[in-house]
């Protein structure tokens, strides 16, 4: 390649100014390369800047590292200063013993342990240490006496201690035996109650490469264009920006990270929802969190003796215990029901209605709750509801169980509602909600309900899965809410489809508090 | 509803019948079967043949054993009901059962017959046990209104009484035990007496069935005798009884399980029960009790709620061949359950067991063709606003549970025993982190900032979202309100920066407000105000305080906002 050709070198337009001084650094000859300390001082840049503009440079091949050496720096932990100035557990104990042997009193290791105020473990290291090298012994009955003799470890450790109070040293200039102490008693892992630290210190040293020498010599002929990074108001007002260069950036590196506003995703996929069902003329309803046992489950036809109403089903409310009533003519109407089928044409359950448990508060359970009540408060005929309700159960939380959940539920009410509209309705559910082709409807039971029915569909995805459960209302529950229509109550249960959507696989998850799970969370719907 | 566990080889054949000959069924084919009894195989382990399946319907305990499934399943074959002679009127009875007076204050209603001819077989008596148990738990609810008694024939002597007695005047030893015991000390010793003693406690005098030589048969509804009450493998004549505190129930009951063992192959003899007072059935009454009624149900209810014109001779077809006893006359059906079944509340009963007799795919859906009108409620499209302009304001929505502790709702906030406090509290609590609903949303947001500090900062985020604040004028105490919840942190968050964030807001929203100074224990004294718009304080905002920080672990400062979305409205 010749120095006279028309063609810059690569990278000669997109150099950074970090970058342009470090390669003029390296064009006079020197004695021998240079290292990251030399060039700190030949170009005069920050470490940070230095350290940055090199790496820049090694990634595009302009310089190389012509040496690598490594050094062992020696150092005092925050445990050694507090060893340099209250002495070494080795230092310590050595003295506890000699100063027993002067008194004549016995010393156990457990005395010596509670009066320093010493880990057992050093400790026992420190006894073990001097043991073997005779400057104590150990007696009957656990007893150290002192042997009058020196140790040469707690020497090592005082003078070492001494040394590397003024400043890390090379490891390399301390002699034997002072250089074994010190690695012995070297923070390892698992073990940073040591006085001394030893850090692999790796020097490099750099060159130009032949592509950095034609850049850097091409360099210091022509100078170093004056380079703006940023177009400035200033620049733009007195249209000095004609006389500047921009230096081209490395367009290719990743962009920094952004924090954006946005929907949680999980409540994107319900606001999908919503906006399906309102597309298909359904009407919103809302309900209440706490609700009686009423409106969760008499109002339902559940028998109060039913199991699913036990304990262990359903959160009741501490305080107040019960409301104050239930409005009328529903709790009439809801009673005799129940009691006897009057007018329902029906049986009814032929037990006797506990109206003080009918208004026993409890956490809503389900959000058909909100649909009874929709019915008694002169609900449109043809009319089609639905709500997205909070609800609660009674159950261990796991990745299968949330403490509360949304269950999206409504009512259909019009005079053509039969068996075969409501199959109908549950197909245009599937299609509409669950994008699915192929449906399937299976008997099913719900108390408040008959015919009811269990509607599988052919999910993208999963294969087969259960999307939801609906029915007709059983004339039990419509009529005392004041309803002469068939009425459909259906139910989705989403939560699947939507942790597919957004690739989870615990029902926590649709809960998360964590902030970056839910930043980096993403759907596919 | 029960998951019950079966051998595959006994469902066969009993699907089979006594006449017939046991074939294999594939288990797809088996799974298409279960529609008909609104089962879900739910395991099979071809090794042992078991397969486990769990039954939906809570009004069906006929169905909760292998015997009934089975039973469905065959008449659904042949296309017609099977006939249990036992049921019809006759003379024969195997003994009488005589019921004390005064039983009517505890367990009034008992139910027997005998069943001679099925030699018990290993797998047989497991799942004699199973329905038992199955009957009793679910559908007796654990023993209060129905429980029901086994034993070996052979030694009892009629006529059984049905008696009441006190607590130390009998003794027998029951099963489980090695000697003899009164019936207190079965209920302070026995584990069964332990665990079902409750339904007994408040009386002075306790039940017990005894047989003509005073030997104890039972001490209902606890537990069996060793010597009588122990049905062994081998055995081929028993006694089967059940007591409760429902005559339906205990009949039924009774009904189940002698058309179990009759489809086993024994010779049920009815026991004629003696009753010191009249009861729906009369004074004396033989059991198995055929107590059902025919029902005529106009042809057009079923065909109007089915959405089909099936006409009668379908509609009979189905019903026949799903149990029934049907005659059809013109534009009526008359109907009438099989005696093992007492489920037929209302019409609509039979019209679903009509779609679940000839399969739900016989039924073409149609589009519900009448015009609604769909809309959002004017809550929900306010807190949808609210949403759409904190998103522009950068931060990031969270969805939180809304049960969570007084912990976190209340001892972190510094609220305690303030006005703040006062949180919606769960009775029955499972488990101390959830035992209460949440009356704000900032604690939600600051378990968020509790788990995120290495997500990278700033943290803006918010929550619109349902909180239960206690109130005393409401019916059931408390009122559902809607929140917007927000929170900035990182190092230099300032009260300007949420003030900022309101300040936008409302004005989008058109809703001026002003800030009052308020005391509140969460946020920095100086730097919390109520946001008062017209004239109402709606919300508030501020520093939370360091404390409340140190609380949640939290190592940078924060900022919230809290408001009720309820009272955005225009109130005009």
């Amino acid at each position: 390649m010749s120095e006279e050709g028309q063609t810059a070198p690569p990278f000669m337009d997109n150099l950074h100014p970090l970058e342009s001084k470090v390669l003029l650094a390296l064009v006079p000859p020197q004695s021998a390369p240079p290292t990251l300390d030399q060039l700190a001082s030949s170009t005069g840049l920050e470490p940070s800047q230095l350290s940055m503009a090199v790496e820049w440079l090694l990634a595009k091949s302009l310089i190389a590292v012509h040496a690598e050496t490594t050094a062992y720096i020696a150092s005092l932990t925050a445990t050694g200063e507090v060893f340099f100035d209250q002495a070494a557990p080795i230092e310590r104990v050595l003295s506890a013993a000699r100063e027993a042997g002067q008194t004549g009193r016995r010393l156990t290791i457990q005395d010596i342990q509670s009066k320093e105020q010493l880990e057992p473990s050093d400790v026992s290291k420190a006894v073990g240490t001097l043991k073997k090298e005779g400057a104590i012994l150990i007696v009957q009955g656990g007893c150290i006496e002192s042997t009058g003799r020196n140790s040469a470890t707690a020497e090592a450790m005082r003078a070492l201690l001494q040394a590397l109070r003024d400043g890390q040293r090379d490891l390399e200039t301390f002699a034997e035996p002072l250089r074994s102490v010190l690695q012995q008693h070297a923070v390892k892992r698992g073990n940073a109650r040591e006085p001394f630290r030893v850090d692999e210190r790796v020097t490099r040293s750099f060159v130009l490469t032949d592509a950095g020498r034609n850049v850097a010599e091409r360099l210091s002929r022509d100078g170093v264009a004056e380079e703006v990074s940023q177009l400035t108001p200033e620049l733009l007002k007195e249209g000095a920006w004609r006389t500047k260069q921009f230096r081209k950036y490395t367009i290719s590196l990743r962009a920094p990270r952004i924090a954006a506003g946005k929907r949680h995703p999980y409540r994107e996929f319900l606001d999908l929802v919503k906006l399906k069902l309102v597309s298909m003329g359904f009407q919103e309803m809302r309900g209440t969190l706490v609700e009686t046992e009423f409106w969760n489950m008499d109002a339902l036809f559940m028998p109060q003796f039913h199991p699913a109403r036990d304990i262990h089903d359903v959160y009741f409310v501490k305080n107040p215990t019960h409301a104050r009533a239930i409005a009328e003519p529903y709790l009439t109407n809801v009673t005799q029901v129940h009691e006897k089928g009057t007018g329902a044409s029906s049986t009814g359950w032929r037990y006797q209605f506990d109206v003080e448990r009918a208004k026993r508060l409890v956490l809503r359970s389900q959000g058909t709750a909100v649909s009874a009540r929709r019915l008694a408060a002169n609900p449109s005929v043809p009319g089609k509801y639905f709500s997205i309700a909070r609800c609660f159960r009674y159950d261990q939380v796991d990745a299968t169980h949330a403490t509360d959940f949304f269950q999206v539920e409504g009512i259909v009410l019009g005079a053509d509602i039969n068996f075969r509209t409501l199959l109908g309705l549950l197909n245009l559910f599937a299609r509409e909600v669950a994008q699915a082709k192929e449906v399937k409807f299976l008997p099913a039971y719900f108390p408040f309900t008959e015919p009811s029915v269990e509607m599988h569909v052919r999910h993208p995805k999963l294969g087969w899965m259960e999307l939801g459960g609906a029915g007709l209302f059983r004339p039990e529950v419509t009529t005392p809410l004041g309803v002469s229509v068939p009425v459909i109550a259906w139910g989705l249960g989403l939560d699947r489809m939507a942790m597919v959507a957004l690739g989870i696989h615990d029902i926590r998850d649709l809960f998360s508090a964590d902030l970056e799970f839910i930043r980096t969370m993403r759907g596919s719907f | 509803m029960p998951t019950i566990s079966l051998q595959r080889d006994d469902l066969e054949a009993l699907i089979a019948g006594p006449d017939g000959t046991p074939v294999r069924i594939p288990l797809d084919q088996l799974e298409q079967s279960l529609m008909l009894v609104k089962g879900e195989l739910k395991g099979h382990n071809a090794e042992t043949g078991e397969l486990r399946i769990e039954l939906q319907d809570s009004n069906r305990p006929d169905l909760w054993c292998c015997e009934g499934i089975a039973r469905q399943i065959r008449i659904k074959q042949r296309g017609a009901a099977i006939s249990y002679p036992f049921f019809k009127k006759q003379k024969r009875v195997a003994g009488k059962l005589v019921v004390a007076p005064g039983l009517d204050r505890i367990r009034p209603y008992v139910a027997a017959c005998t069943a001679i001819g099925y030699r018990v077989t290993a797998s047989g008596l497991t799942q004699l046990i199973q329905t038992q148990e199955k009957l009793a738990d679910i559908f007796g609810r654990k023993r209060r209104t129905v429980s029901i008694g086994l034993y070996r024939l052979a030694p009892i002597v009629f006529p059984v009484s049905y008696d009441l007695v006190r607590p130390d005047e009998v003794r027998f030893t029951p099963l489980g035990m090695e000697t003899v015991m009164t019936l207190s000390e079965i209920l302070m010793v026995h584990p069964k007496g332990v665990e079902y003693g409750g339904i007994l406690s408040g009386h002075d005098q306790l039940p017990v069935l005894r047989d003509a030589k005073g030997q104890v048969l039972s001490f209902p509804p606890i537990i069996n005798s060793r010597e009588i009450g122990e049905v062994q493998v081998g055995d081929h004549e028993l006694f089967v009884e059940v007591t409760g505190t429902d005559l339906h129930m205990v009949a039924l009951t009774l009904n189940i399980f002698a058309a179990n063992l009759a489809d086993r192959g024994a010779v049920i003899t009815p026991v004629e029960i003696q009753s010191p007072a009249k009861t729906a059935f009369g004074r004396r009454w033989n059991t198995p009790v055929d107590f059902g009624a025919p029902r005529t149900i106009p042809l057009k209810a079923i065909e109007g709620a089915l959405g089909e014109a099936l006409g009668s001779k379908e509609v009979t077809t189905a019903l026949k061949s799903y149990g029934y006893t049907v005659k059809s006359a013109g534009p009526k059906v008359a109907v009438q359950l099989p005696p093992y079944r007492n489920d037929l509340l209302h019409t609509v009963d039979v019209v679903e067991d009509v779609a679940i007799s000839q399969g739900y795919a016989r039924f073409a859906p149609v589009m519900p063709s009448q015009f609604t009108v769909g809309g959002l409620s004017r809550l929900e499209q306010m807190a949808d606003r609210v949403r759409h302009l904190m998103v522009g304001m950068e931060f990031q929505e969270i969805i939180s549970n809304i049960m969570g502790s007084h912990q976190d709702f209340c001892a972190k906030m510094r609220v305690d025993g303030t006005e703040w406090a006062k949180v919606v509290e769960v009775d029955n609590v499972m488990s101390l982190s959830y035992s209460c609903l949440r009356q704000w949303i900032t604690p939600s947001l600051l378990q968020v900032e509790t788990n995120s500090s290495r997500a990278f900062y700033p943290h803006r985020m918010f929550e619109v979202g349902e909180v239960a604040i206690p109130d005393v004028s409401a019916d059931i105490g408390s009122r559902t309100v809607t929140k917007l919840g927000a929170v900035i942190a990182h190092a230099g968050a300032h009260f300007s920066e949420i003030h900022s964030c309101l300040d936008l807001l409302l004005y989008y929203l058109d809703r001026p407000f002003t800030l009052e100074s308020v005391p509140h224990p969460s946020f920095l004294e100086g730097r919390a105000g109520a946001i008062v718009v017209g004239g109402r304080v709606i919300g508030l905002l501020g520093e939370l305080h360091p404390e409340v920080l140190e609380q949640w672990q939290i190592g940078v400062p924060a900022v919230a906002l809290e408001l009720e979305v309820d009272r955005l409205f225009d109130e005009g």
